[in-house]
């Protein structure tokens, strides 16, 4: 077929072409991915910027330390964490059958997926970096509230706080990725079995470590590994993640 | 001309069913086949089959020469438009149309274009607000449009008023004269197509009981009209597929008539008409009257 010998030449920029299609596939869709949970975002802060205020101009200056120590993690911003393994649910569950039908390979949609994944955490965790940078240097926006530059997830090296935040976003994109894939592989009853195991796996975790009395052990190696030592050890379970999804995804039908 | 697609004793089973059972057929180059029969015959498992979003149980498919699992060279001269596409959560239909020449080296944008304006399809809406047609729609004109070398139509016209599939018939031949490739179409609407088809395969449990050029098949059956006693000492030494009557008079569809048998009907005063592509299929593939007729 001379249809077919075209594309044989330069076998590996075409695979790589056929990848980053994927990826632009994911990304055409620019608001609800890129857009709107910065809108999220902004209005959470305006929100939590009013209640700083309103603390701010209630407590004595006498106090005003102590409300800062009290205001110093808040889980504001945690929602676009949650909202980005969402993104990644869906991106695996519709884009999944969407590209096969475009005649896509599952191999070149899980690559190019994962593509997309990356830049998006590198994306999120540049806004965010910028947004901790920011309420650093201005004290917490003039009102020492904080809302992206958190206790614990505090990196005083900026390439750090962005490396802690992509590490952070990486693993929600995975997991999400990886939970998809057993949806999409199984269908419900593929979630039933999956989430049995999972809260298994918890219920057993707690139960060890409150029987063994462990409990002090687990937060000393939060404390010891700080942030930047667990976010670095979570490349553990979201490596296993997209190797999983990969494997799940390469036998799995686009079902009706 | 080349098979474009070579199946060989092709099986898919889900569960205790044979969706697909033990199946063997080629589909020539630049060709329209129909791929007809009931619903749940295993027409989309088969399609499914073919385009690699499912996997065989048992046998061998050949398109363009390999095995399409996973197979991108082969996938990309394929495109496979279903009735039942999903889409990504807020994707609108410009998306889809901005996106698909990444996917497909054929597609034409002034096409796409002008198949839009015939459909009348609001790009700038979201596929989730579609109605049922224009969901439709969009689906044909990507199959269309993307003028990839073997184009499956799996039900397209869902929902599509008779105007838009007339509309669709209309540029599927206009673009298909000019952009010759292969398409294969499977339908319902039997009659309406029937003029397209060059060849038709009918699939019926799972296996494939028809595999015939569509002319040849068209005069494969011939109904005999005219008073009961007269119809039934002419089909005597004919094989029959169909009798129907009402009071004295009989319509009986007979297998292929010779040119003498023909004179010798028209002699006995008998009426002649061709069967359509329809009717035949629904004789071969509807088991009530089939039982009846080896019964009777």
């Amino acid at each position: 077929m001379t249809t077919l010998t075209e594309t044989t030449h330069r076998p590996e920029s075409a695979t790589l072409a056929r990848i980053f299609n994927v990826t632009r596939l994911h990304l055409i869709n620019r608001f609800p991915i890129m857009v709107l949970p910065l809108l999220i975002l902004a209005f959470i802060f305006l929100v939590n910027y009013v209640i700083w205020w309103l603390l701010f101009d209630a407590v004595g200056v006498a106090d005003r330390q102590d409300a800062i120590d009290g205001i110093q993690f808040s889980g504001a911003s945690s929602f676009i964490f949650i909202y980005m393994l969402v993104v990644a649910v869906q991106a695996v569950n519709l884009t999944f059958p969407f590209a096969l039908g475009f005649s896509v390979t599952r191999r070149d949609f899980y690559l190019g997926t994962c593509v997309a994944f990356v830049l998006l955490s590198a994306y999120y965790a540049a806004i965010m970096t910028v947004m901790a940078v920011l309420e650093r240097v201005t004290n917490g926006w003039g009102l020492g509230g904080s809302m992206f530059d958190v206790v614990y997830f505090r990196e005083e090296n900026p390439v750090l706080q962005f490396v802690l935040f992509l590490l952070i976003f990486l693993f929600f994109f995975f997991i999400g990725a990886a939970t998809a894939s057993v949806y999409v592989r199984w269908r419900a009853n593929g979630m039933y079995v999956f989430f049995a195991f999972l809260t298994l796996l918890v219920i057993g975790f707690v139960a060890l470590t409150t029987f063994a009395d462990n409990w002090p052990a687990v937060g000393a190696w939060f404390a010891r590994n700080g942030a930047m030592g667990v976010a670095l050890w979570s490349l553990v379970p979201t490596t296993l993640a997209a190797i999983t999804g990969f494997y799940l995804m390469r036998r799995a039908t686009p079902k009706n | 001309m080349s098979p474009v697609v070579e199946v060989s004793g092709l099986t898919k089973r889900f569960g205790n069913l044979n969706a697909v059972d033990d199946v063997s057929f080629a589909v020539e180059e630049n060709t329209i086949y129909g791929l007809l029969g009931r619903n749940g015959a295993g027409k989309t498992t088969l399609m499914q089959l073919l385009t690699g979003q499912d996997f065989a149980t048992r046998g061998q498919i050949r398109v363009f020469g390999e095995s399409p699992v996973e197979a991108a060279r082969v996938l990309q001269n394929l495109c496979f438009i279903k009735e039942s596409q999903k889409y990504p959560d807020e994707f609108m239909v410009k998306h889809v149309l901005k996106s698909a020449p990444w996917f497909f080296r054929n597609w034409d944008a002034d096409f796409a274009e002008r198949l839009v304006q015939d459909f009348r399809l609001p790009t700038d809406r979201r596929i989730k607000k579609l109605s049922r047609g224009q969901l439709s729609s969009v689906g044909v004109i990507v199959g269309l449009a993307s003028r990839a070398p073997l184009t499956f139509f799996d039900e397209p016209y869902l929902g599509l008023d008779a105007v838009a599939r007339q509309i669709f018939y209309d540029r599927l031949l206009e673009d298909y004269t000019q952009h010759p490739r292969t398409v294969i179409l499977s339908t319902h609407l039997i009659d309406e197509v029937s003029n397209l088809l060059e060849h038709v395969l009918v699939i019926d449990e799972g296996r494939i009981i028809i595999d015939q050029n569509a002319e040849d098949l068209r005069m494969s059956a011939t109904t005999v009209v005219g008073p009961r006693g007269a119809v039934d000492s002419f089909v005597a030494s004919h094989s029959v597929v169909h009798r129907e009557g009402v009071g004295g008079l009989a319509s009986v569809t007979v297998e292929a008539l010779s040119p003498a048998a023909r004179q010798k009907a028209t002699a006995a005063g008998l009426e002649l008409s061709p069967v359509s592509l329809q009717q035949l299929i629904v004789r071969k593939t509807d088991t009530s009257t089939t039982e009846f007729e080896q019964s009777a």
